[in-house]
């Protein structure tokens, strides 16, 4: 892997720089809480300590509406509206949210690749940046907490600037253009770098793998904690919304106040939602708060065969942002007491 | 890649519709650009209804039929109960045929007993007749057919031909017999069926469908007879919004019903938590 160095100094002009790429989308402070992954104008703006952003990464190529087809009803006639996507930069995306763009790389790409969610895969390009875990993350469980491909250029904090890792042809244009703002890598950035790696590993709450949880999660699945847990469940579908590699999605026919022509739409649904589960005649294979609720954690937890990790990527968002207070880490914790990983 | 979406239909035409009962009908549908739908038995289809939407709906006609197929649609949501306000002539939208089917290559030489519950014989069908088709490659054909009440039973005229025939035995059952209706076979649900019949577990395949609280009692039936759990193949009903495993409606744990599905072995999902 090609490695080079950015000096904090620079990293303005970087910013700016990547804006010659595609329009630059970054994490801005929006509340006392809450960051969102806003078009940049003014790069002072772009928060570098954010962990989480109200919408996942996955909002940029899975937006949460978006019209198929222009439909003419009277001539049952339609047409796509495939349109292409101008280049877009993402910077300070998170490893795990890396990894769950390939986790939806494979699910949109690998078989019956889906050209509106490719066109814009494409169109992205994203920059990584390194971080701290809080209390919410567990990254390191789900084995996502370091990523290997699937980003242009990777930035990791030393004292002095950014250790940085180049991923892609296109990472390697960006540098290849822009040399006044890279310099080599020297010994003390490796030093800082290991020390960055070691500081990060060790703030994390839970050490171990989750690698079983999804058999234990099976194996516990009449324990009275699903039913406590459940219980306190709103059903509001947050958690599935914020999750980065949630991706169920519905799709209807919005005619217009003509009849005369519709659109085919598609937008995010949740299984936390009753209707999700509905087939053809009233029957509902999750009819009950708990049914639902179970099925989030068996699905997160399910194996994602492409990638040998679980769908979860250990990012802490669904419990970050659950109104009532469910703590997904924390109950799995709970399932698994007794091994003391 | 190419740009051509998965999601885009292609048109077809309705050539013909059979009315069965007040919600059913059956629609015999032609593509538009030819080219025949080549499908497997106990595959599904997306069909489009435009301004309305889409929805998927199981291929009731067998592939040796090859220059139209056909469906079998109950008007029970927006988009069914709109295709029933079609006429011949008038135009849908075909996306598939997706899914796996029935194994035909695997269950040949082998005894099969059909199991059809309800609109069950619509997927069921498409196999029944592909076994017709190719009748020297299959050993018995034991349909067992069971419906809510007379005026219920679908493919009635086909159903008959089945009895008539001699190297098919088919069975007949409905739950109720309304008054005013008339009903020469036996009563009861189609379980009741199964202790009536004679088959040899070893070299016997149940085929099930039906709706789901039928499956557990069906599979607990067979079960009894002797039937070993390998030997029941059936076909989950979900709402596949897209067909190609993007959706996540018919997602249970690791599978996606319209891609790994909806054809299963029972083996294969009988501890898969909500599968039945």
């Amino acid at each position: 892997m090609r490695y080079v160095k950015i000096y904090n100094e620079k990293m303005q002009e970087f910013l700016e720089r990547l804006k010659n790429y595609g329009k630059l989308y970054a994490p801005v402070k929006i509340s006392d809480k809450f960051y969102d992954r806003k078009e940049i104008d003014d790069v002072k703006k772009i928060s570098f300590d954010c962990l989480r952003t109200i919408m996942p990464a996955k909002k940029f190529f899975i937006p949460p509406y978006e019209e198929l087809f222009e439909i003419d009803i009277e001539n049952a006639d339609y047409k796509e509206k495939i349109e292409e996507t101008e280049p877009f930069v993402l910077f300070g995306l998170h490893a795990c949210e890396i990894v769950a763009l390939r986790i939806l790389d494979g699910v949109y790409l690998d078989e019956f690749p889906d050209i509106y969610y490719a066109n814009r895969r494409k169109a992205g390009i994203i920059i990584g940046l390194s971080c701290l875990p809080d209390e919410y993350c567990f990254c390191n469980l789900t084995r996502t907490d370091f990523v290997d491909i699937g980003f242009e250029l990777f930035l990791h904090e030393l004292p002095d600037g950014y250790l940085i890792r180049v991923g892609s042809p296109k990472g390697h244009k960006i540098v290849d253009e822009n040399p006044d703002l890279f310099s080599e890598v020297k010994k003390e950035d490796i030093d800082a770098f290991k020390m960055f790696e070691e500081k990060r590993q060790k703030l994390f709450k839970y050490y171990g793998s989750f690698d079983n949880i999804r058999y234990i999660l099976e194996l516990t699945m009449k324990d009275k904690i699903w039913d406590e847990e459940a219980e306190k469940c709103l059903g509001c579908g947050n958690c599935t919304m914020t999750c980065p590699t949630c991706r169920c999605y519905d799709v209807q026919d919005i005619p217009d106040i003509d009849g005369k022509h519709a659109k085919r739409i598609r937008f995010w649904d949740s299984c936390q939602f009753r209707s999700h589960g509905l087939v053809a005649g009233g029957h509902n294979f999750r009819p009950t708060k708990k049914d639902r609720f179970l099925n989030r954690y068996i699905c997160k937890n399910a194996y994602f065969y492409p990638l040998g990790t679980s769908y979860c990527v250990g990012c802490g968002n669904c419990t970050y942002f659950c109104p009532a207070n469910i703590n997904f880490l924390e109950n799995l914790i709970e399932i698994r007491r007794g091994i003391n990983a | 890649m190419s740009n051509e979406s998965i999601y885009l239909p292609r048109p077809a035409t309705i050539k013909n519709i059979t009315k069965f009962t007040e919600s059913e009908s059956l629609f015999e549908l032609v593509m538009d650009d030819n080219r025949p739908l080549n499908h497997q038995p106990g595959q599904f289809v997306e069909v489009s209804i435009m301004g309305i939407g889409e929805a998927p709906i199981s291929v009731s006609s067998s592939p040796t039929k090859k220059k139209s197929f056909e469906i079998c649609v109950r008007a029970v949501g927006n988009v069914t109960r709109a295709m029933h306000r079609l006429k011949i002539g008038d135009k849908v939208g075909i996306r598939g045929p997706f899914g796996k089917g029935f194994d035909t290559e695997f269950l040949k030489g082998k005894d099969i007993l059909f199991i059809a519950g309800g609109l069950g014989i619509a997927p069921l069908r498409s196999l029944i007749n592909y076994v017709l088709d190719h009748r020297a490659d299959y050993g018995r054909a034991i349909i067992l057919y069971g419906c809510k009440a007379p005026h219920e039973l679908l493919f009635r005229e086909e159903v008959i031909s089945w009895r008539k025939r001699k190297d098919i035995e088919c069975h007949l059952t409905v739950d109720k017999v309304p008054e005013g209706e008339h009903w020469d076979h036996n009563v009861g649900v189609v379980t009741t069926l199964i202790p009536k019949i004679d088959f040899n577990p070893s070299t016997t395949y149940a085929v099930v469908c039906g709706p789901p609280i039928m499956y557990r009692f069906v599979i607990r039936t067979l079960k009894e007879r002797g039937l070993a759990e390998d030997h029941i193949i059936l076909s989950l009903e979900r709402r596949m919004k897209c067909g190609v495993g993007k959706c996540g409606h018919c997602q249970i744990n690791g599978i996606y019903v319209c891609q790994d599905g909806p054809v299963f072995n029972y083996s294969e999902i009988k501890d898969l938590p909500e599968a039945l």
